[in-house]
C-alpha cells in the first residue's frame, strides 16, 4: 500500500511539473501588458555578452538591449545558448530575435531581417603569444580553430584555399582560444573587438593580421517576422545613439580591466576562492542537473517499461513497433536527438517548447530506449514456465505479467537501472548544447569570464563525482527498500 | 458418468514437424488416465494442448462440453477448472509457499485473502506441508516443491488435473511422497490425466493406460491389458524395455 501511494505521489508531481514547463512560454507573455519577446544571445562572446562575477549577463549587446527595451516599452526573456544553435533556433521560431554579435552578411540577409547595424567589426587572425608564425602564409598545412557558424569562420573558409590551412570547429570562444594558446591548433579567426577584449583579459594570444572583411553587427529576426520588434529596436537605437547612452555602454566594456567583471586574481587563483565566488551559480547548475536527471529517469522509466513490455508481448505489431522505437532512439546520438527536438520539430510545426522540456523529452526517449531494451531482456530472461504456470491457473496474460513475471524480471533489472541512472546524470551535460544552464554549461560560462580552465573544470568534475556517489547510494537504498518486497 | 474431456482428430505441427498426427481420446468424470510412451512420442505436447498451452494445428478439444478451439471461448475461465502440474514445478520464487497457493484464487476474485489463506493452509496440510507455509520455494526440496505445486493447482478447485511428468525431475527418494499425494487425489475421485514414466503408479492407480508413439495413440486399455498383453509391437517393445530393467 505504501508503495502504491509513493508511485501516485511521484506521478502527480511529474504531471504538475510537466504542465508548468509546457505553459511557461505562453504564461509569461500573458502575464504582462507590454509586448514580450524571447531573445537569444551567445553564452560567451565578451565584451558583447558575458556573465559577471555575480552570474548576471552583461556586455555591449546585453546593455544595448536593456536600454532599448526600457525606452521602447517591451519586455524580453534572454536565453543564452551557443551561437550556432541560437541562430538556427531563431529561424525555427523558437526565439523571436538574436542579439549575439551577429555579423550582417549577404548570406544571412537572405534568411534574417536586421535592425540598424550597431557595431563595426572586422575579422582578424590571432596566434599564440609565443608562436613563430609571421603571416597567413605560414599557416599552410597547419590547423586553424574556428567557432561554428560565425562570420569569422566564414571569412576563414573563404581564404582557406589561398593559404592552404586545415580547420577544426568549436562551439564556444574560450575553449577555442585555449586550444590555440596550448598549441593544439596554430591560429584562430575572430572578430576584432572580441579578440582584443580577450587578450586584454589574459588570453595568451596575439593578433596577427589587420581587420579584414569589415562589416557590422546586427540585431536579427527571422525574415518577414517580428517586424514591430525591429522597428522598436531601430527607434530605440537611434535614441540611445543620440543621447550618448550607446557610447557610454561601449566605453564601459572596451578597455575594461579583467577584474571589473571577472573578479580579482587572488580569488581566481585558488580553488576555494572560485568555489566561494561562484557558489550560487554552481548550486543553480547542480540543481538543474539533478532536476534533469531525476525527472529524466522517471520519464524514461515510464516510457522504457511500456516499450519494453510491448517488445515482449506475443503480438507482431506491438513487437515491431517497440523494436523500431528502441532501434531509432538508441541509435541516435543524444545531441542529435536534442537538436532535432529543440530546433527541428518547432521549425516544422511552429510549436515552441522550452529548452528544459525539449531536454526532458530527449532524455525520456534516449534513456528510455536503453531502459526498454533491458526491461525486455529482463522479462525475457524470466523462465517461460512461470508464465505457463500462471496462465494454467486461469490468470490473464497481463495479470500473469504483473503478478508473476514482472516482480522477478524487475529484480534482474535493478543493476541496469542504477547504471542507467548514472549514465543519465552524465548525459544531461550534453543538453548544455541546447542552452540549458546545467552544471557543465555553468562551468563553460564561468570560464568564459575568468579563463580559469583547469580549476573550474576540476571543480565541475568533483561535483559530478559527488553527485554520482550520492545517487548511487540513494539507488542502493531504494533497491533495498522497494526492490525486495 | 459425464464426459470431461473429448478430443477429436487432434493434430499439432511445429513447422514441417508433425508431432501429433490425429489423436482421439475421451476421459470420463472421476477417471484416471495415465499416458506412457517413449520420449518424443507426443504425450507431453498432447497434455499441454488440453489447456491450450500449446495451440493445436487441427482438430477439436472439448472440456466439459466447451470447445477450446472456438474463438469465443474464454480460455481463462476454462483453465480455472483445469489444474496443471509441471515437471519442473514452476513455483513462483518471489512468493512464499502460502502465497503461491493463494495467488490465483485471490487475484481472480474467487476468495477473499482470509478465505484463501485458510484454504491454502488446509491444502498445504493435505499435501503434508503445513509447516512450510511461510517458507520460500528455494528452501524446499524437489518433492516438497512438487507437492506445493499440486496444492497451488488445487486451490482453484479444478475438476480436472493434468500432470506433466510430475516426478521426472525428482531425486528417487522423493518420488514416493509426490505419488502418494496423487494417489490420494485419485481416491477422492479427481479426474486426472497423467504423463509419467512411473509404471508402478500406472499399474496401481490408473483406470486406463494410453500408450503414445510417433504422434499416435498405439495402444489403450486397462493397466492389466496394456501391461500384460500389449497388442501393438511398439508397445510391446517399449514395455519390454521399461518393465524388465
Amino acid at each position: 500500500m505504501f508503495k502504491k501511494a509513493w508511485i501516485k505521489y511521484v506521478m502527480l508531481t511529474l504531471a504538475v511539473i510537466l504542465g508548468t514547463l509546457a505553459t511557461t512560454t505562453t504564461g509569461a507573455a500573458a502575464a504582462t501588458k507590454e509586448p514580450h519577446y524571447v531573445i537569444t544571445t551567445d553564452t560567451t562572446y565578451p565584451p558583447f555578452e558575458l556573465q559577471d562575477k555575480n552570474g548576471q549577463y552583461v556586455g555591449i549587446d546585453i546593455d544595448i538591449l536593456k536600454a532599448i527595451a526600457k525606452r521602447e516599452h517591451f519586455t524580453y526573456k534572454l536565453v543564452p545558448i551557443s551561437f550556432n544553435s541560437g541562430a538556427q533556433a531563431v529561424l525555427s521560431g523558437q526565439f523571436d530575435a538574436i542579439m549575439a554579435g551577429m555579423a550582417i552578411t549577404p548570406a544571412r540577409k537572405l534568411v534574417y531581417d536586421f535592425g540598424t547595424p550597431y557595431y563595426k567589426t572586422g575579422v582578424i587572425a590571432a596566434i599564440a603569444k609565443n608562436s613563430k608564425i609571421k603571416s597567413l602564409n605560414d599557416l599552410r598545412g597547419k590547423t586553424v580553430a574556428l567557432k561554428t557558424g560565425t562570420g569569422a569562420a566564414a571569412y576563414a573558409l573563404s581564404i582557406q584555399k589561398q593559404y592552404g590551412f586545415k580547420v577544426t570547429y568549436f562551439n564556444d570562444s574560450n575553449t577555442m582560444y585555449n586550444d590555440v594558446a596550448l598549441g593544439n591548433t596554430v591560429a584562430t579567426f575572430e572578430d576584432e573587438p572580441v579578440m582584443k577584449y580577450a587578450i586584454q583579459n589574459g588570453v595568451k594570444l596575439k593578433i596577427l593580421t589587420k581587420p579584414a572583411n569589415s562589416g557590422y553587427y546586427g540585431f536579427g529576426v527571422k525574415k518577414g517576422h517580428n517586424q514591430e520588434l525591429i522597428a522598436k529596436f531601430n527607434a530605440g537605437f537611434a535614441a540611445i545613439k543620440k543621447d550618448g547612452t550607446y557610447d557610454k555602454i561601449v566605453a564601459k566594456y572596451i578597455g575594461a580591466k579583467e577584474s571589473t567583471f571577472a573578479g580579482s586574481a587572488a580569488v581566481n587563483n585558488s580553488i576555494w576562492g572560485l568555489l566561494k565566488q561562484n557558489k550560487n551559480q554552481f548550486l543553480a547548475g547542480i540543481g538543474q542537473t539533478l532536476m534533469l536527471t531525476i525527472l529524466g529517469i522517471i520519464l524514461a522509466t515510464i516510457f522504457g517499461v511500456i516499450i519494453g513490455i510491448l517488445a515482449i508481448v506475443p503480438n507482431k505489431f506491438s513487437h515491431g513497433f517497440a523494436s523500431t522505437i528502441i532501434y531509432i532512439f538508441r541509435g541516435l546520438p543524444l545531441l542529435v536527438l536534442a537538436f532535432f527536438i529543440y530546433i527541428g520539430i518547432p521549425s516544422l510545426t511552429g510549436h515552441k517548447f522550452s529548452a528544459l522540456l525539449a531536454g526532458l523529452i530527449t532524455l525520456m526517449l534516449n534513456e528510455g530506449a536503453y531502459i526498454a531494451a533491458f526491461v525486455a531482456g529482463g522479462l525475457k530472461s524470466v523462465d517461460n514456465g512461470q508464465m505457463e504456470a500462471a496462465r494454467s491457473l486461469g490468470l490473464s496474460y497481463w495479470k500473469a505479467m504483473r503478478k508473476v513475471v514482472m516482480p522477478q524480471g524487475i529484480k534482474l533489472m535493478v543493476p541496469s537501472f542504477v547504471n542507467q541512472f548514472i549514465i543519465t546524470l552524465k548525459d544531461t551535460s550534453i543538453l548544455s548544447a541546447i542552452g540549458i544552464i546545467e552544471l557543465t554549461q555553468t562551468g563553460t560560462v564561468i570560464i568564459s569570464r575568468n579563463s580559469q580552465g583547469f580549476r573550474v573544470w576540476f571543480l565541475v568534475a568533483m561535483m559530478y563525482l559527488i553527485m554520482i556517489t550520492l545517487l548511487t547510494f540513494l539507488a542502493k537504498w531504494a533497491d533495498k527498500k522497494f526492490g525486495n518486497n | 458418468m459425464a464426459t470431461k474431456v473429448k478430443v477429436t482428430d487432434l493434430h499439432k505441427s511445429y513447422g514441417d514437424n508433425e508431432v501429433l498426427k490425429g489423436i482421439n481420446l475421451e476421459v470420463q468424470e472421476n477417471e484416471v488416465v495415465v499416458m506412457i510412451g517413449p520420449s518424443g512420442s507426443g504425450k507431453s505436447t498432447f497434455l499441454r494442448t488440453l489447456n491450450k498451452l500449446e495451440e493445436p494445428t487441427a482438430g477439436s478439444i472439448a472440456i466439459d462440453g466447451i470447445d477450446l478451439t472456438a474463438k469465443e471461448t474464454n480460455l481463462n475461465k476454462v483453465r480455472e477448472n483445469i489444474g496443471m502440474v509441471f515437471q519442473h514445478f514452476n513455483l513462483f520464487p518471489h512468493l512464499t509457499v502460502l502465497e503461491n497457493v493463494t495467488l490465483a484464487p485471490v487475484e481472480l476474485g474467487k476468495l477473499t485473502k482470509d478465505e484463501a489463506n485458510e484454504l491454502g493452509r488446509q491444502l498445504l496440510a493435505q499435501v503434508g506441508l503445513a509447516d512450510k507455509a511461510d517458507a520460500k520455494p528455494t528452501q524446499l526440496s524437489g518433492g516438497q516443491k512438487q507437492r506445493v505445486a499440486i496444492a497451488r493447482a488445487l486451490a482453484m478447485k479444478p475438476s480436472i488435473m493434468l500432470f506433466d511428468e510430475p516426478t521426472s525431475a525428482l531425486d528417487p527418494e522423493m518420488v514416493g511422497e509426490v505419488l502418494k499425494v496423487m494417489r490420494d487425489l485419485a481416491e477422492d475421485g479427481m479426474t486426472m490425466i497423467v504423463v509419467t514414466h512411473e509404471m508402478g503408479f500406472a499399474k496401481q492407480v490408473a483406470d486406463r493406460v494410453v500408450f503414445f508413439a510417433d504422434g499416435y495413440i498405439r495402444e489403450e486399455g486397462t493397466p492389466d491389458a496394456v501391461f500384460n498383453n500389449p497388442q501393438d509391437p511398439r508397445a510391446q517393445d517399449f514395455l519390454n524395455k521399461v518393465l524388465n530393467v
